[in-house]
């Protein structure tokens, strides 16, 4: 195992982008584009706002994946759908670019403090579940699968709970399997691990 | 929106534990893995290896890779149609519209043609990956996750479609993992589509892994073949009728093993092994019981995680005489595989015994040499004129390859 996990940057490295970009968005028109956004998502796309998601340096791909699912109502949540239903794909690729580019992390003064109790149940948790081989041992995300480190703690259990819930689904339905047996508090100190990983 | 993962079979629950026993051990109830990761090796936990992540917006008509694309001498390839995010399975309509149905996006495109210019129209959207699309009698059959709807006089609805709903008469499993449908109709009338296994590697009931054929509307429902792992493209064979179907081998069992196959039935009812059995050859090395030796034997070995998918006999007057009756094959491409391979469409051709055997015909959307791909072709559709289309999910492109000047 240890030298499988050695190798593994390289063999990250050698699939990420695996296939070609059909397009850049232009991160420029894409800040013109995300004003609005930042009543909600905060200035330069770092959330100060309860089960809001911060957007900065997330995947592009992942971006325009859940904003074209948010558009054609695969993944129908208010206020989302509505705000989004106008957007061409080139203005989804734009916005997607300029959130990417942006620098991750917590709002100023907005990271919580850390809770040995809750990282101490979650480093198993993790553990067991991989989730650092889909979302990379860094937890920045690659490709469809979102960056986790730096983001906003009652916004992961939010979305941990949707999967295990089954209220929210993904390109694909992989993370439901994974969120299916956790219980409230694995959840909790899963989302305080998460958040705070960097 | 919300739809519930069915449990996996109890052997699969028991392989997934080792990977997942600290979950197990904060007494919940025992976690299913995401079905694609089901049957990894404890010793590949960290392989990187994940599927594709699918291109949901529009590749701008310069972007689409046709002029890496190669076919052979004397053909030609051009864009036919573009603008169709996620563009997959094919059927053509009596009128010559053209259907394409997706997964992720949700939508059915039409694709119309008049004087030359064609236009793209989003038919359908908010299904569940209704990759499955079918056309008889003037009716166009869509097939998503756990539902059947059928559109009658489609070409003179297009901009209004009205759904007759057959979900209930169809009642299939409603499985989100290779849950996804093939249509299409047979000489006898009937229609058919598989039921994949819901599943990397698992024993499966009887109403999974297998391809099905029923009245129109949805009644009279009989298995055609069993231990079908999953089949995304059939055809009948023009003289003798016979279905011919590909097949996608398992996951997570070695670079080069199984290989994908074709197959095709000569008895309904017959069982092509799995989940016991893969490419009529290899033992599964987790699921035991039953030998190979009890099953039907696949025709042709389509190489390793090739992702071979939709397929049609070629009964068209444009290519070479001899092209008749041969199969074109659309390769979609690997995930589960170190090098990549597939990304392509094969041909299959039948040696004065029958022997059926595979060689290139549409290649280029494979960079091996940086390990990336610049398409997926996903279907194959003959046109009127024996032109062959050739859809391209990556790019929601279509291409047209055409023999002559």
């Amino acid at each position: 195992m240890r030298h499988l996990a050695a190798a593994l940057p390289l063999a990250l490295a050698a699939l990420a982008g695996a296939a070609l970009p059909a397009r850049a968005g232009d991160a420029s028109r894409g800040a013109a584009l995300a004003e609005p956004c930042a009543a909600c998502h905060g200035p330069r796309g770092r959330s100060a706002m309860e089960n809001v998601p911060s957007l900065a340096g997330q995947p592009e791909t992942y971006l325009t994946l859940q904003l074209i699912l948010f558009r054609e109502k695969l993944r129908d949540v208010e206020p989302m759908s509505t705000l989004v239903r106008e957007l061409t794909d080139a203005q989804v690729e734009d916005i997607a670019a300029y959130y990417a580019g942006l620098p991750p992390g917590f709002p100023p003064g907005q990271m919580p403090p850390p809770g040995a109790a809750l990282l101490a149940r979650a480093r198993p948790l993790a553990e067991a579940a991989h989730c650092n081989v889909c979302h990379l041992p860094s937890y920045a995300g690659r490709d469809n699968v979102p960056r986790l480190a730096g983001q906003r703690e009652d916004y992961l259990r939010h979305a941990l709970q949707g999967y295990r819930d089954g209220s929210r689904t993904g390109a694909d339905t992989q993370m439901n399997g994974i969120a299916a047996a956790l219980s409230a508090e694995d959840i909790a100190a899963l989302a305080h691990f998460l958040a705070r990983r960097n | 929106m919300a739809r519930r993962r069915t449990g996996g079979p109890l052997a699969l629950a028991l392989l997934a534990l080792p990977m997942l026993h600290g979950l197990a051990a904060a007494q919940q109830p025992a976690p299913a893995a995401p079905a694609w990761q089901q049957g990894r090796p404890s010793g590949m936990a960290a392989s990187p290896l994940a599927p594709n992540a699918p291109r949901l917006t529009v590749t701008p008509p310069d972007r689409i890779p046709v002029a890496q694309i190669r076919v052979p001498d004397g053909f030609r390839v051009e864009v036919w149609a573009s603008g169709m995010p996620g563009a997959r399975m094919m059927a053509l309509s009596e009128n010559g519209t053209l259907f394409v149905g997706t997964r992720t996006i949700g939508r059915v495109y039409a694709v119309t043609q008049q004087d030359g210019q064609r236009r793209v129209r989003t038919l359908l959207q908010g299904l569940t990956e209704p990759n499955g699309v079918a056309v008889r009698d003037g009716a166009l059959y869509v097939a998503a996750i756990n539902r059947v709807l059928r559109y009658d006089n489609i070409d003179r609805s297009l901009d209004e479609p009205k759904p007759v709903e057959l979900t209930g008469n169809f009642n299939l499993p409603t499985d989100a993992h290779h849950g996804w449908k093939f249509l299409r109709f047979g000489p006898d009338g009937k229609l058919y589509l598989q039921v994949g296994a819901n599943c990397n590697i698992c024993r499966v009931d009887d109403r999974h892994a297998t391809i099905e054929r029923y009245n129109p509307d949805g009644s009279g429902r009989e298995v055609v073949a069993h231990g079908v792992r999953n089949s995304v493209g059939f055809d009948f064979h023009p003289v003798t009728g016979e279905l011919w179907f590909t097949n996608n081998g398992r996951d997570w069992a070695g670079d080069n093993t199984p290989e994908d196959t074709l197959g095709h039935v000569r008895r309904v009812g017959e069982h092509f092994g799995f989940p016991w059995c893969h490419m009529g050859t290899m033992q599964d090395p987790e699921v035991t019981g039953r030998q190979c030796s009890e099953f039907s034997q696949p025709a042709l070995r389509l190489g390793p995680h090739t992702a071979a998918l939709g397929m049609r006999f070629y009964t068209g007057g444009m290519f070479p005489a001899e092209y008749r009756n041969r199969i074109f094959i659309a390769r979609h491409g690997s995930w589960n595989r170190t090098q990549r391979s597939g990304y392509d469409v094969v041909m299959v051709s039948f040696d004065a015994n029958g022997q059926p055997r595979m060689e290139p015909f549409m290649t280029g959307l494979l960079d091996g040499a940086n390990n990336q791909f610049l398409g997926r072709p996903t279907d194959v559709q003959q046109l009127p004129d024996g032109s062959l289309l050739v859809s391209d999910e990556q790019n929601g492109a279509i291409y047209r390859i055409a023999y002559g000047r």
